[in-house]
């Protein structure tokens, strides 16, 4: 049987893409990975998707046709993540079929990833389905080769990734540390399909970055970001939240990775939503799909674990982020915890987005030294 | 006890439910006034600024309902879900939590229930005896009142098949059946309207269209006087069932119209920031792309100013005229004396 010539295009999350790269390329394909978000991406999406659609699926739509206008020779699989729920996240692949075959492209199909979802009996042959049309025919322990590799990359870069944001506002020449990164993600992504490779190149690099020289301190003010997934997850949407606000000396943490995303929402759902349920109660009881609940959840859960600040990032007319937006400005009054809304869309100005957060760590900062000075004083008035 | 209504939202889909529950029961009903200048500055500020205007306008009913002190509840119910496995947007199944956290010195004031409606009689019940207990009624007279409530919500769905409006139904809710028995008068031109229900008939909001319509002699039609059984094959153009009852009912309604033949036309109605809409507006595009059938968008939000959609309503009955072989409105046929025909009314 000879196989038709198939290339695969996915979405980019952040510096992950590496990972869903070797997982199709041990099943013998050829991928390419679509290009970070720029104007040019943006542009293409935003004049061919509706007006008020969310922002990731214009910056998707962008990304794969320019995949599909630069390779006119090639056809495509286009790998696209879904769910079944109350936001539109759910309802992406037909609209990327449609508007694309409207465009006039014919060398593409659309496959997409989804939960199983009621009624069970249709549920469970669907995904079957359509995990075979994603991978096409071979033996199963191929597939689970490839999908543990990919596994594996996906935790050595957000490992790499948490000690980068780490190290940054600690490191003693600025930039340093970002540039043994650089080199490390390309060594991960270039790996050896053995996990054994995998791990002794993470913990080199892991090393390497560790032995940069930094000073140890821990009076960093913290900040926790919550929000949509595909804006947090991918560093290009967000203009690289997360890098400016370590070089303003600032501990970042965020809350949504892809690995603990997908194993709250494949493996540990019933124990993940009890949780969320017994964390929100009184705020938001109700499950509204998207990632509104786990923002509420994570910015209460930021507040116990001590942390300054949380900045929820949300792309424009996002449903469940609105809807969580209103309720977050309760949390923030009952919980004492200050939260930023960020708004993402095709007209976010650099210069603008930066003078807020500086704005927010500023204050966040002199919140801080208030407490401070608070504690002293009480301090001295009992002794 | 006196119980508040907002008029919005859900209001235009459940209203007759309601009515039914509450006043078998004995409560007073108050419903707020239709939508004003007044009802979306409260709501404006009160809510998220990126929230939709149909949310917004939702927060200044609730407000204006609230501010009235001899009022014992305000009722916000949280639609969960209107068929199975299909939810609602995630704004309104999080409603009664945004109202709450939006008017936290009222909370205790706020009656909410969660309703999974269209999967049988049972699940309604459960949420009218959810209500019952907190007004403090047997539960047998709730059980009672949850059936003549559901018996005015079929009383009102079948006057809406019949081709009567919402707003006609609000009007005769005491006597539904003299209004299924009315005849709807046929006109020579005839517009359907697609949309959310609280988009369509919230007349403030939408500029009136429905008026402006029927003033220049065209008929309306709504996406929901349809029986979803007539619309369902449309699934496998959309590939795959939208999430949402009320869009999907939009979105397969339209096309049903554009389908058929007795339509001229098809206006859709959002609100600014509604998301789902998005969809559904795309869908009817590139549908009417292939069917050739004239589909204006109508996107409402807190600024509308009148004389602009006037002008576009205008322009479209034109287009229909045209289409039709009738040409333009001719000075004899001008009935209220403005150049092109169309009334329009003092706001």
């Amino acid at each position: 049987m000879s196989r038709k010539k198939i290339t695969y295009t996915v979405p980019r999350m952040g510096y992950t893409y590496a990972a869903f790269e070797s997982f199709f390329k041990i099943l013998g394909y050829d991928v390419i990975i679509p290009e970070p978000t720029n104007t040019e991406t943006i542009k293409e999406g935003v004049s061919n998707s509706p007006e008020y659609m969310c922002f990731p699926f214009k910056i998707l739509l962008g990304q794969f046709e320019r995949v599909l206008e630069k390779n006119p020779d090639r056809y495509f699989k286009v790998v696209s993540l879904e769910s079944y729920g109350p936001c539109r996240f759910g309802y992406y692949s037909p609209l990327y079929y449609k508007i694309l075959r409207d465009k006039g492209f014919t060398n593409f199909e659309i496959v997409n990833i989804e939960g199983i979802y009621p009624p069970l009996y249709k549920g469970i042959p669907r995904f079957f389905k359509k995990l075979i049309k994603l991978t096409g025919w071979h033996a199963p322990w191929t597939i689970v080769k490839a999908f543990v590799i990919a596994g594996w990359k996906v935790y050595a870069l957000e490992q790499l990734e948490k000690k980068l944001y780490y190290l940054i506002p600690r490191e003693k020449v600025t930039g340093s540390t970002e540039k043994i990164f650089n080199a490390a993600v390309e060594r991960i992504r270039n790996a050896p399909n053995k996990v054994k490779s995998i791990k002794k190149i993470l913990n080199e690099e892991l090393e390497k970055m560790e032995k940069n020289p930094h000073v140890e301190r821990d009076d960093l003010p913290k900040i926790g970001l919550v929000g949509e997934a595909y804006i947090l997850m991918d560093y290009s949407n967000n203009l690289d939240i997360e890098k400016k606000l370590a070089y303003m000396g600032v501990d970042v943490d965020r809350s949504l990775r892809v690995t603990n995303w997908s194993l709250d929402r494949i493996i540990k759902v019933k124990s993940h939503k009890a949780h969320m349920l017994e964390v929100n109660k009184g705020y938001l009881d109700f499950f509204i799909g998207g990632d509104g609940q786990e923002s509420i959840m994570n910015t209460i859960l930021y507040k116990k674990a001590g942390y300054d600040g949380v900045i929820q990032a949300q792309p424009f007319g996002c449903l469940p982020e609105t809807a969580a937006k209103e309720i977050l400005t309760k949390v923030s009054e009952d919980y004492d915890i200050p939260v930023l809304s960020l708004a993402f869309d095709e007209q976010t100005g650099e210069a603008g987005f930066v003078t807020r957060l500086e704005a927010f760590v500023d204050m966040i900062k002199s919140r801080r030294q208030m407490k401070k000075e608070e504690k002293k004083e009480s301090v001295t008035v009992e002794g | 006890m006196k119980i508040g209504i907002p008029r919005a939202l859900y209001f235009y889909v459940y209203y007759p439910m309601w009515y039914g529950f509450f006043s078998s029961l004995g409560h007073e009903i108050r419903l707020s006034i239709p939508t004003n200048k007044e009802i979306i500055n409260l709501g404006v500020s009160h809510s998220v600024d990126d929230i939709c205007i149909s949310v917004k306008v939702f927060h200044g009913h609730v407000k204006y309902l609230l501010n009235k002190k001899d009022l014992d509840f305000v009722f916000v119910p949280r639609i969960a879900s209107e068929e199975k496995y299909k939810y609602t947007c995630p704004k309104l199944a999080a409603l009664p939590d945004l109202m709450k956290s939006a008017f936290v010195n009222d909370a205790d004031r706020i009656l909410t229930a969660t309703f999974y409606t269209r999967q049988g009689d049972k699940l309604i019940i459960d949420a009218f005896e959810e209500i019952g207990r907190k007004l403090g009624d047997t539960e047998e007279r709730v059980k009672k009142a949850a059936k003549v409530g559901i018996k005015y919500q079929d009383l009102a769905t079948k006057a809406l098949r019949s081709g009567h409006t919402f707003l006609e139904v609000v009007k005769y809710i005491k006597n539904l059946e003299e209004l299924i028995k009315k005849p709807v008068e046929k006109k020579r031109y005839t517009v359907a309207l697609a949309g959310f229900p609280y988009d369509v008939y919230d007349t403030f909001t939408n500029g009136d269209v429905i008026s402006k319509l029927e003033d220049s002699g065209v008929g309306i039609v709504t996406t929901d006087m349809l029986d979803p059984k007539v619309y369902r094959h449309y699934s496998k153009y959309m590939i795959k069932d939208l999430f949402w009852y009320q869009a999907n009912a939009a979105a397969k309604g339209g096309m049903y119209y554009i389908d058929s033949s007795d339509i001229d036309g098809i206006i859709s109605i959002s609100s600014f920031n509604c998301g789902i809409s998005s969809i559904y507006q795309k869908l009817l595009d590139l549908y009417s792309k292939e069917i050739g059938k004239p589909v204006m968008h109508i996107i409402v939000d807190e600024q509308t100013g009148d004389a602009g959609l006037a002008t576009r309503i205008e322009a479209f009955i034109d287009l229909i005229r045209v289409k039709r072989g009738d040409g333009l409105v001719s000075q004899e046929n001008n009935l209220h004396g403005t150049e092109d025909g169309v009334h329009v009314r003092s706001v």
